[in-house]
């Protein structure tokens, strides 16, 4: 421990002043938060230090990157992998293919920094391999998607490696139980309340897997994206930086991976670091999450209340869970979830590490008897399939993304919904009722039930989601 | 100042990131941190012997126990062949026992190389072993035991010098064909020089017992002093032919050899009318690989100065094995030590196309070494390296990466042994023990970080063929296609039968296609970076492997 506190005082050591840097006037057209860190953040950070390191990742996430900061990737695409485009973009911006904006906040801003966007802020989700300068809005080269709000993210990716940890722990349980028995031994995948199907272990090691459900194969449960296919924080973060900004971070766009610093050959060399990037993820995982308001009126208070009874009669609660209990609330970065190309905590000596109980929301969460933060996010952190033969509108995309097929989607968390509108994965629907009655496949039971109740009941329903509000 | 100071110690430690080791190399790739631990890990073994174990010393890699890891047989030339069982743990240090191969002291001696190879089609792999005199095939039963299985296969072991195997399943047959390449007839007058024992490709009898026969071996005739070969596909017909490196030492007249090997039919030398042109090089070792991925193979030939990269010349019909060298525009001759004083001309063993770093790019490992006492070659040569880098260059990682020792090296087997995704190095020298390196991933100023995402596959062909010999294995990433062939031979007298290994660089998932031995495509199988995945023809979806946790014994 004490080692750990001394190396973060190290790593701390150059918080720089960012204006100093290189006598730059102060109207220089410029990111002053860029390579405000000089050293990587490590061990436990202290409240003053993760203050520091989230008021920087504010600044970057407000920032709007310009030519000067490397803004713009003009020979590389979109993709998660670095890919070269076939030919040099002449135009700073696409609205499609991007880069399509300066800022993240350019998007995330409803109802305020870090929220979702109104459907002008749609993306265009493609892997960029091939078909990379798309200018087309057909659905055969690209899928359309919202804009997602952020606030809680910290709690989900603890969510998330506590569940994958869970999965993963079973699956040894299974794997050693059948080398003892040299017998296949088939266990069912339930984490948090939350079942994943089943696998099967042989005795040799081997896995079957073809019972899994709702999760990737490897059982890592990834909470990000409406697809729910990003493992972390840092991983979208790095994808989305270079996607929407052509900012291109150098742990996976560097020389190490490319063999050139300057991979989108813009004249900047590795445009956003290692610890610019923690700075980025130091202030999405410590924003506080979405709250349930009480509303102001009477009648409001009293639909609301009702509302959260139909919630759970029709079943809408059986994916969209009130809250999954938390056992750690320390935020480590990088985590242990992701693979080469984004740091993880092999690739460092010390991540660093937070704890987001000392955070002032983190005392109004609730807890359970065991002390577990219940994190009410509306959710299960599942994919389930959405569509069926006459209730398939979720289904409008034609490309699968990740592996994930068309119209499988992770459970969208309700928390904050009653700030976030549009809602769906394309932000097509411009009411609550809208979005409920777009439910099929799996969600088809909760949504007939909605739609078979009487109109007050339902009203009751809208009322209640409309408490779940960012504030 | 806008973002102020939190503590008082003020010295960077991303400086000394910086200027670590590796800093002021023009080679951004990562190099892998070798650890030699032979001798800790419980390997004691030398390949030692007069003239006749100047070449050889070969080293089969593959599992006899079940548990997937790659277990050793060790050629020992005058002394013993042995066996070793790998016991180490998942990402841990590496650790093998020794245990009996079942055979008797005659037979145990005189082994100059050992491949794998599952003949019979049972659950258990058999063994090759290529020895002065009879050659001997060993049964593989249960818990890493071996029968001596000549006679039940009618095999003829032989008697000559045999420093070259390889095997593949011809069409419909239900049991693999092997080749024996055969070097000095120390017998015939004038020996050495100008007296090369035959070849022989030994085709399975048909047979009312399910074992093959091998009673009608046929003579490959001419022969040139055979070091190694190959059974290649090297026009995508889907007929393999058979890559002969030779040792122009003691050959007279000579050249390499590729042999059309048509069904049924008479095997034939493709002859310079039919476009192939004569090279005459100290032919040691051959590894292939597909490495500007148009599904044609390179081959590296190591020998004596420079090691040779084949490529089939595009200029020329393409019907036409018509090769031209690309070694040195791909900076990957190797022609004398990259280290030390001795600048005399290396001599090159063994050959293996290998990710050692898993950045997508595939790396060339050579082992070195002087035969005995030449004097016009060096000395002291070490290994080889070579990562493959930027615009399809090679660079020289071996002193960097801790392989530059002063052995001399033979058979090698570049695999992963300890179930941790990263590939370590077996070699075999003579005359000294054996080399066992650990990759520890990449050494930073705090330890080690794991190199580039990886795959492992392994294939099930079903009731013949179980280990999809002649197979193609292609990973899709991105834009980037990787593919490999499953193949029995070649090398320096080594052989590996196991997880066919992918370095997938950032990719955090791969798409697989096969294209079974019988020319079969498969579908697209997705699978999760990182993992061990077992594809089966029949079944629709890739089982994950998982090694023992770490920690566990």
């Amino acid at each position: 421990m004490k080692q750990a506190i001394i190396s973060c005082l190290i790593l701390f050591s150059l918080l720089a002043d960012s204006t100093a840097s290189a006598g730059e006037p102060i109207w220089e057209e410029k990111t002053e938060a860029l390579g405000a860190i000089t050293t990587m953040p490590s061990g436990t950070l202290s409240s003053a230090q993760l203050k520091t390191l989230t008021q920087i990742g504010l600044d970057l996430f407000t920032a709007k990157f310009t030519r000067l900061d490397g803004a713009g990737r003009p020979a590389a695409t979109q993709a998660i992998i670095p890919t070269k485009a076939r030919h040099k973009a002449t135009q700073a911006f696409s609205r499609l293919a991007g880069p399509d904006s300066l800022a993240c906040s350019s998007c995330h801003n409803d109802p305020v920094v870090g929220g979702a966007g109104d459907f002008i802020t749609n993306v265009f989700v493609s892997e960029g391999f091939t078909n990379a300068n798309f200018d087309t809005t057909d659905p055969q080269f690209s899928n359309e998607r919202g804009t997602n709000h952020l606030f809680g993210a910290g709690l989900l990716e603890l969510l998330a490696r506590e569940m994958s940890n869970e999965l993963a722990a079973l699956r040894s349980k299974a794997l050693n139980q059948a080398a003892r028995n040299n017998a296949p031994v088939k266990i069912l995948l339930i984490t948090k309340g939350v079942s994943f199907g089943s696998i099967t272990a042989m005795p040799d090691g081997l896995v079957d897997l073809k019972h899994v459900e709702g999760v990737d194969t490897d059982l890592v449960i990834r909470p990000f994206s409406q697809k729910g296919v990003m493992a972390s924080l840092r991983q979208f973060t790095i994808n989305a930086m270079n996607h929407h900004h052509g900012m291109q971070a150098s742990e996976r766009y560097g020389d190490r991976w490319t063999g050139n610093k300057d991979f989108d050959e813009d004249t900047h060399n590795d445009e956003l670091t290692p610890t610019d990037i923690s700075a980025l993820v130091a202030w999405q995982a410590t924003l506080r999450p979405p709250i349930a308001k009480k509303p102001s009126s009477k009648n409001w208070q009293q639909a609301a209340a009702k509302g959260e009874h139909v919630f759970n009669e029709y079943g809408c609660a059986t994916c969209h869970m009130k809250s999954l209990p938390l056992s750690s609330l320390t935020f480590q970065d990088p985590g242990s979830f992701d693979v080469s190309g984004t740091l993880n905590s092999m690739a460092v000596k010390t991540p660093a590490s937070y704890d987001l109980n000392k955070l002032a929301w983190a005392k109004q969460l609730p807890r359970n008897d065991k002390g577990e933060v219940l994190v009410p996010l509306f959710g299960d952190l599942k994919r389930h399939k959405m569509t069926d033969r006459t209730v398939a509108i979720l289904g409008n995309e034609l490309l699968s993304q990740r592996f994930v097929g068309r119209d499988i989607f992770m459970t969208a968390e309700l928390w904050g919904i009653g700030s976030t509108s549009p809602y769906g994965h394309r932000n097509d629907f411009t009411t609550l009722e809208g979005i409920i009655l777009a439910h099929g496949g799996e969600g088809r039971d909760a949504r007939d039930a909605y739609k078979a109740a009487p109109k007050e009941e339902r009203s009751s329903l809208i009322a209640y989601l409309k408490t779940l509000v960012i504030k | 100042m806008k973002y102020k100071f939190t503590s008082v110690l003020a010295f960077s430690f991303l400086a000394n990131v910086l200027t670590s080791t590796f800093a002021a190399e023009p080679f951004t790739f990562d190099i892998p941190s070798m650890k030699e631990q032979a001798k800790d890990a419980g390997l004691t073994h030398s390949y030692d012997g007069p003239w006749e174990f100047f070449v050889g010393g070969g080293v089969a890699s593959f599992d006899c126990n079940g548990d997937r890891l790659p277990d050793l047989v060790l050629s020992g030339g005058s002394s013993p062949a042995q066996l070793f069982i790998n016991k180490s743990p998942t990402a841990g240090a590496l650790k093998f026992t020794s245990a009996p191969l079942g055979l008797s002291k005659r037979d145990a001696t005189k082994v100059l190389g050992a491949y794998p190879v599952n003949i019979d089609n049972d659950a258990h792999t058999d063994l090759v072993l290529l020895r002065l005199g009879e050659n001997i095939i060993l049964k593989g039963g249960p818990n890493c035991s071996f029968t001596k299985a000549n006679h039940t296969l009618a095999f003829n072991g032989g008697a000559e010098w045999t420093t070259g195997f390889a095997a593949t399943w011809e069409k419909n047959s239900p049991y693999p064909t092997l080749a024996f390449g055969n070097y000095v007839d120390r017998t015939a007058p004038g020996s050495p020089w100008g007296t090369c024992s035959d070849n022989v490709l030994a085709r399975p009898l048909s047979t009312s017992k399910k074992l093959p026969n091998y009673s009608e071996p046929i003579a490959l005739t001419p022969a040139y002093c055979s070091l190694s070969m190959l059974f290649t596909d090297w026009n995508k017909s889907g007929q393999p032919a058979l890559r002969v490196t030779n040792d122009r030492q003691y050959y007279r007249g000579g050249q390499e050899q590729l042999w059309r090997i048509p069904e049924r039919g008479a095997p034939r030398q493709f002859t310079k009318a039919q476009g192939w042109k004569p090279l005459r090089i100290w032919g040691m070792g051959i590894s292939e690989a597909d490495l500007d991925q148009d599904g044609i193979p390179e081959y590296a030939l190591s020998s004596m100065g420079d090691t040779m990269l084949q490529t089939l010349d595009k200029e020329d019909d393409t019907d036409r094995p018509t090769y031209r060298d690309e070694a040195f525009a791909k900076q990957m001759t190797a022609h004398r030590p990259y280290t030390g004083t001795d600048l005399n001309p290396s001599t090159g063993w063994h050959t293996q196309f290998a990710d050692f770093n898993n950045d997508t790019r595939l790396d060339l490992f050579i082992a070195k070494g002087n035969v005995e006492a030449m004097p016009d070659f060096a000395k002291f040569d070490p290994d080889n390296m070579l990562l493959g880098g930027l615009k399809n260059k090679f660079f020289e990682a071996g002193d960097k990466a801790g392989i530059a020792r002063n052995t001399r090296g033979r058979g090698a087997a570049v695999i992963d042994l300890n179930a941790d995704g990263m590939l370590d190095l077996v070699v075999v020298n003579r005359k000294a023990n054996v080399s066992l390196f650990r990759n520890q991933g990449t050494q930073t100023s705090w330890g080690h970080r794991p190199l580039g995402n990886w795959i492992g596959i392994e294939l099930d062909n079903g009731k013949i063929n179980r280990n999809a010999i002649g197979a193609k294995v292609t990973v899709k990433t991105g834009n980037l296609t990787q593919s490999r062939t499953i193949q029995i031979g070649g090398g320096h007298a080594s052989g590996q039968l196991g997880f066919v290994h992918f370095g997938l660089g950032v990719a955090e998932r791969t798409k697989i296609r096969v294209q079974w031995p019988n020319g079969d495509w498969s579908h697209e199988y997705r699978v999760f970076s990182n993992n061990f995945v077992q594809i089966s023809r029949n079944k629709p979806d890739a089982l994950y492997w998982y090694p023992k946790p770490i920690g566990t014994k």
